[in-house]
């Protein structure tokens, strides 16, 4: 039986079948874990910033992705690290919203798009580029590669902070 | 012997660990939860826009800041409790509360723990609901039974999911992800930038995840597939940060342990 129970595992891999969706699923998603860790060896959505200078010309655009220093004391407590990590999953679902919205729907409406923007307002503060025009960036970058702008699959309007 | 109160009271007290580590990082995560802030409930409750207006009222005031720091604090409780032992009560709450904290993080906040916090909560529930029909020994049974397979599936999946990638199994798909943790990229110079080390790792996880069906062979070999675990999901927490999936699988080992006892 756990032989049989294995190799059903294993035919559940090869033969996937048709995926379900729904807004109530997408929240209660914890409860069907799908266990594939580290498997997507493909593209990978990040974040860019760039603000508009006193000079009247944008800066290069900046790559956010979450990094910070390792430390044992984090096995027990690490709220920060943590939320960067969630915050970085909000990068990921809107990539992914942006691909599945319906023609004609206006990406602004999505919460994904709203929870991004704040979050990239958020590391420009953090920068201290307050009080400037900025925008954003979504870019689709494929394993192994070099980001450059034309993997990007989304750029916000000028936003004033 | 390992005998099925042993092995409850150490997944009860495992449990009670992960979950109040959780929660106390849930408390100082309110601050990024204010109605200015990036999680503000204000933007996030567009998630349930499709959802009657009696549900979206619930939601506003469960996540209201005051219940919300209210249920925290009742979670904490709930989750001390169970170093003494769980009841029906505190499954349930725990459970109740685990659901309403997940859809305030949009589903998930940390991925792959969440999940595994939910397998084990479902465990203690099918553990202490199930004795309305069966007695305690059977429920127990069950619970734990349920929590050893999923925790089993993981690691199965996740290296079957490998094994199936040819990325993973020349080498590539190790020095990629760890460039991308939370604590990289590796250093240039860093040993798992050679290939023969890279497919080594590889192919050592890749084996490791799908051997877990021979936990069953018995408990001592159990224990020593969760020694190895344990070290594993501490590499993973040093590259990537994740201190929560230690604490979320090392919960369930006691179930595995126990189950190889009985097959």
């Amino acid at each position: 039986m756990v032989a049989a129970y294995f190799a059903f595992l294993l035919g559940s891999l090869v033969l996937r079948g048709r995926e379900i969706s729904g807004p109530w699923l997408y929240l209660l998603r914890s409860f069907f874990p799908n266990w594939r860790f580290y498997h997507g060896f493909g593209h990978q959505p990040r974040l860019f910033m760039r603000t508009l200078g006193d000079n009247r010309q944008w800066s290069d655009w900046q790559m956010f992705i979450p990094r910070a220093p390792f430390a044992l004391a984090h096995l027990l407590h690490n709220p920060r690290n943590n939320l960067l990590l969630a915050n970085q999953n909000l990068v990921d679902h809107l990539a992914f919203d942006i691909q599945a919205l319906p023609e004609g729907h206006d990406v602004r409406k999505l919460v994904s798009y709203q929870m991004v923007t704040r979050a990239a307002r958020e590391h420009l503060r953090a920068q201290g580029h307050e009080g400037r025009r900025w925008q954003f960036q979504i870019r689709q970058v494929p394993p192994l590669q070099v980001p450059v702008e034309d993997m990007a699959i989304l750029i916000s309007p000028e936003l004033e902070d | 012997m390992y005998s099925l109160y042993f092995a409850l009271r150490a997944f009860e007290c495992l449990l009670a660990s992960s979950l109040l580590l959780q929660t106390i990082e849930f408390l100082r995560l309110r601050g990024v939860q204010k109605s200015d802030a990036l999680w503000s409930w204000e933007v996030q409750r567009g998630d349930l826009a499709h959802a009657p207006a009696s549900i979206q009222r619930l939601f506003d005031w469960l996540y209201c800041e005051r219940v919300h720091s209210l249920h925290l604090l009742l979670r904490m409780g709930a989750a001390l409790s169970l170093y003494a032992g769980s009841s029906m009560v505190s499954a349930s709450l725990l459970f109740l509360s685990t659901i309403v904290i997940l859809i305030r993080w949009r589903g998930a906040f940390n991925g792959g723990s969440d999940f595994m916090t939910i397998v084990a909560l479902t465990g203690l529930m099918i553990a202490h609901w199930s004795q309305l029909i069966v007695g305690p020994v059977m429920a127990w049974q069950a619970g734990l039974g349920y929590v050893a397979i999923q925790a089993m599936t993981s690691y199965f999946i996740s290296g079957a999911i490998k094994l199936f990638s040819k990325e993973w199994r020349n080498g590539t798909a190790l020095p990629y992800f760890l460039d991308g943790g939370l604590h990289g990229p590796l250093s240039p110079t860093s040993v798992f930038r050679r290939r023969a080390i890279a497919i080594l790792c590889s192919w050592s996880f890749i084996l490791w995840e799908c051997a877990v069906p021979l936990v069953l062979i018995g408990p001592r070999f159990a224990a020593a597939y969760c020694v190895v675990a344990l070290l594993f999901h501490f590499l993973v927490f040093v590259f990537f940060g994740l201190n929560r999936f230690v604490w979320a699988w090392v919960v369930n080992f006691p179930a595995i342990i126990y189950c190889a006892t009985l097959v």
